[in-house]
């Protein structure tokens, strides 16, 4: 049911999408989606509102979990398992995989318990090196310099690029394999966009990210993949330096040159 | 292809292509009229050519500018990036092609009235034709998006340089035979090498209208014209 | 052009009206706590914080009711918040498609606005009569019954105003769902949550019915749930109706006491309520 697909699923994926689709009670949102993200790249998912990438990203951490009337077909597989399956750990997948929504999310606690929160979950550490640990989180999503002083300080009182970055540094602070974005930059200023941007070019030498987003310069300049989606299908996939210059598909074509509707 | 959800963006894109047609038949005509003031030795038609190369500098500087505002506004991906760029590649150009127009018409000035070997002339008048074509069937191709077109002035190239080797040789000839041709055929000599760059110029413009169509380039070995390489032109020239 | 005077007379006509109506509603209530500023102030002594109430005719106070009601109304709101506060959690977090949910919230609003008179008979047929006689945890309880729907509400309602995204994120990090329910859900709502509780409290402070069928009233000291306890809406009740001046005095005084304590509570409320906004 696809095009033109990449069809590399070797070894040197880190998710494998085989044959997935998705339901929304009794309407499908995802039909045979199959791709792979590779290890240590970024792959950007772009396509007009209501095609199914956010639907297809918040399958990758198995969120849809939390809602009873949402369920997927099919296979996806992180490092060789599966991760649809019924008997699987959510907990810890989703320690693995980790997500960062549109809206700034910093929970109601200090800058320092915001990030120490997800440590404690998994790991007993002394003082001094959990604080160790937050501020090499805070570092990594370059918010350190900014927060030093003010770590006991709660986090909503952070701009809206901040408190962003903040749930960035909360994310990476667990050491995840996966980082999933789901639109990191909407709701934030220019400077802030590219701020986070410099972070997600920083972040894929350590981690696999997959970034949905609605603007397609920022997809051109962050990724090394990119997936067009439309109507919960997979158009094309292939190297975004190809994709944003000479597209395979019509519709990719006309989608990135603002030719679609 | 639909047509931009804004359509300020298809004026846009279109105005460039109007722009360009309009500087391709001008420097097509200063081509051809560089070669006729030359062939009767017509300085006033030489002068004309002259005084139109400024109109198509500032031409070739409003494409630039009008692409470079398209880019900043519209930050075009896909064809439309790859037909901006081609547009200022082809302004460039162009411009050049007209440039080795006005230096044709110039010497023309300068030879006036010593005119010696009428049949020296011949050969350049040739060449100046076959380039003439390139020139024609190019911007044609441009127009009309058609990479076939395109390719075949890229392969016919080669009779191009074909014929100026053996201009260069008829050259040399008369010129060993009487000292006194020499100045002239001097003069020709560079006429035939601008003549030549012209339908460098013109491949250079199908390699550009491959790319905006396609999205590839065309192979780094363009076919050289050694007369009798058929093969090689055939190899060169293939799908 | 020609609508213009007409619409500011329109306006003006309006916002007389309302004016005048907002007056007279404030009137009423300034004419209220007047008379009882008027009529309690003079019996709010010493005395009346640390004697017991008095036989007819004498001098005291209204210790006994005042620790009476304190006592019942923490023990209410201990057995009653906790129950409120986790059926509120159930409804709002598991709740929100199941069949159960939709019941209990029905019952739940049903058991809001029923007469709180009900309600005391509804124990004192429950508690009071296998056990024989009055009590104060008897009180304890029927003001426990008042407090759940309330506290039930308001935490479904505060729970619901955390957004889903604040639960999603935290889920995302692996936090299983009863530590996202404590530790984000909670933690974002928790000035709403006592704000309920805090408006509970005043609720059945002044409750009188209920107390009347469970825990009766009691002349003398007594700390012994087991037994009938004096409360402040009881004593009111009994000496505003009797012919003794200094029994009206205190029930007077009493009734400011309360009045206050109601007063205090909900600004306390409010207050909190707007600096968990603000913040």
């Amino acid at each position: 049911m696809n095009a033109i697909v990449h069809a590399d699923l070797d070894a040197a994926s880190k998710i494998q999408v085989k044959e997935l689709n998705f339901y929304y009670g009794a309407s499908k949102a995802l039909k045979g989606i199959t791709l792979a993200l590779k290890a240590n790249k970024a792959t950007a998912f772009i396509g007009p509102s209501g095609c199914g990438k956010s639907t297809l990203l918040r399958v990758l951490n198995r969120m849809y979990d939390l809602y009873p009337n949402q369920r997927a077909e099919g296979e996806v597989l992180l490092d060789g398992q599966n991760i649809l399956r019924p008997d699987l750990d959510l907990n810890l997948l989703r320690a693995r995989v980790g997500m960062v929504f549109q809206k700034p999310t910093p929970f109601p606690m200090s800058i320092y318990d915001n990030i120490a929160f997800g440590i404690r979950l998994y790991e007993k550490l002394p003082k001094t090196e959990l604080d160790g640990r937050v501020e090499s989180a805070l570092r990594r999503s370059a918010l350190w310099d900014e927060v030093k002083d003010k770590l006991s300080s709660s986090g909503l009182g952070l701009s809206g690029g901040q408190q962003q970055r903040l749930c960035i540094a909360r994310t990476v602070a667990i050491s995840p394999e996966v980082i999933l974005l789901d639109e990191p930059c909407s709701a934030l200023d220019p400077i802030s966009t590219a701020k986070i941007e410099e972070l997600i070019d920083e972040l894929t030498d350590d981690y696999t990210i997959a970034i949905v987003t609605h603007n397609m310069q920022q997809a051109a300049r962050v990724s090394q993949f990119t997936a067009f989606m439309y109507l919960g299908e997979l158009i094309e996939f292939g190297e975004t330096d190809r994709v944003f210059t000479s597209p395979h598909e019509k519709r990719t074509q006309d989608y990135v040159t603002g030719r679609f509707g | 292809m639909a047509d931009h959800t804004v359509r300020a963006y298809d004026k846009e894109l279109a105005a460039l292509g109007l722009r360009i047609a309009e500087m391709g038949g001008i420097a097509e005509k200063m081509v051809v009229d560089a070669m006729d003031a030359l062939g009767a030795v017509d300085t006033a038609l030489a002068q004309q050519v002259v005084a139109t190369d400024p109109r198509l500098d500032a031409l070739q500087r409003e494409i630039e500018e009008h692409a470079i505002l398209t880019i900043a506004r519209r930050q075009p991906m896909g064809v439309d990036l790859r037909e901006i760029i081609g547009a200022i590649r082809i302004a460039s150009d162009l411009e050049r092609v007209g440039d080795l127009a006005k230096n044709i018409a110039k010497r023309t000035v300068k030879i006036g009235p010593e005119a010696r070997v009428p049949r020296a002339v011949v050969g350049l008048k040739h060449m100046n034709d076959l380039a003439t074509e390139q020139m024609k069937d190019v911007l044609d191709a441009y127009a009309q998006r058609d990479v076939e077109r395109a390719q075949a002035v890229w392969t016919r190239d080669a009779e191009l340089d074909a014929l100026e080797d053996s201009v260069f040789r008829d050259l040399l000839t008369h010129m060993m035979e009487d000292p006194r041709n020499i100045s002239f055929c001097a003069h020709l000599l560079f006429c035939s090498k601008n003549i030549e760059r012209v339908g460098d110029h013109a491949t250079n413009i199908a390699e550009t209208v491959y790319y905006v169509v396609t999205g590839t380039s065309l192979p780094p070995d363009r076919p050289k014209g050694r007369p009798g390489s058929i093969a090689a032109m055939a190899t060169a020239g293939g799908k | 052009m020609s609508f213009y005077p007409a619409r500011r007379r329109r306006n003006s006509l309006w916002m007389s009206l309302s004016t005048a109506a907002a007056a007279l509603g404030l009137g009423w209530l300034l004419l209220i706590l007047g008379v009882l500023v008027w009529k309690g102030l003079g019996g709010l002594s010493f005395a009346a914080f640390t004697q017991m109430t008095p036989p007819p005719g004498s001098d005291g106070g209204l210790l006994n009711a005042i620790v009476g009601s304190l006592m019942m109304t923490v023990i209410g709101v201990a057995i009653g918040a906790p129950l409120g506060m986790l059926a509120g959690t159930y409804l709002a977090e598991y709740g929100r498609y199941s069949g159960l949910a939709f019941i209990v919230r029905f019952i739940n609003d049903i058991l809001l606005s029923a007469p709180s008179i009900v309600i005391g008979l509804f124990i004192y047929q429950v508690v009071v009569a296998p056990m024989g006689h009055f009590s104060g945890i008897a009180g304890a309880i029927a003001l426990a019954v008042l407090v759940i729907p309330v506290v039930l509400r308001t935490t479904e309602d505060m729970l619901n105003l955390v957004p889903n995204t604040l639960r999603e994120a935290g889920s995302a990090l692996g936090m299983p769902r009863s530590l996202v329910i404590q530790k984000i859900g909670y933690r974002a709502a928790r000035t709403g949550l006592l704000t309920g509780v805090l408006l509970a409290i005043a609720r059945v402070s002044g409750e009188t019915a209920p107390l009347l069928f469970t825990a009766l009233n009691n002349q003398f000291w007594s700390v012994n749930l087991n037994a009938p306890m004096s409360s402040l809406p009881a004593v009111i009740f009994q000496f505003a109706l009797s012919p003794y001046k200094e029994w009206q005095q205190l029930a007077w005084t009493g009734a400011l006491i309360i009045t206050l304590a109601v007063l205090a509570l909900s600004v306390t409320a409010r207050m909190l309520a707007s600096r968990g906004t603000v913040k």
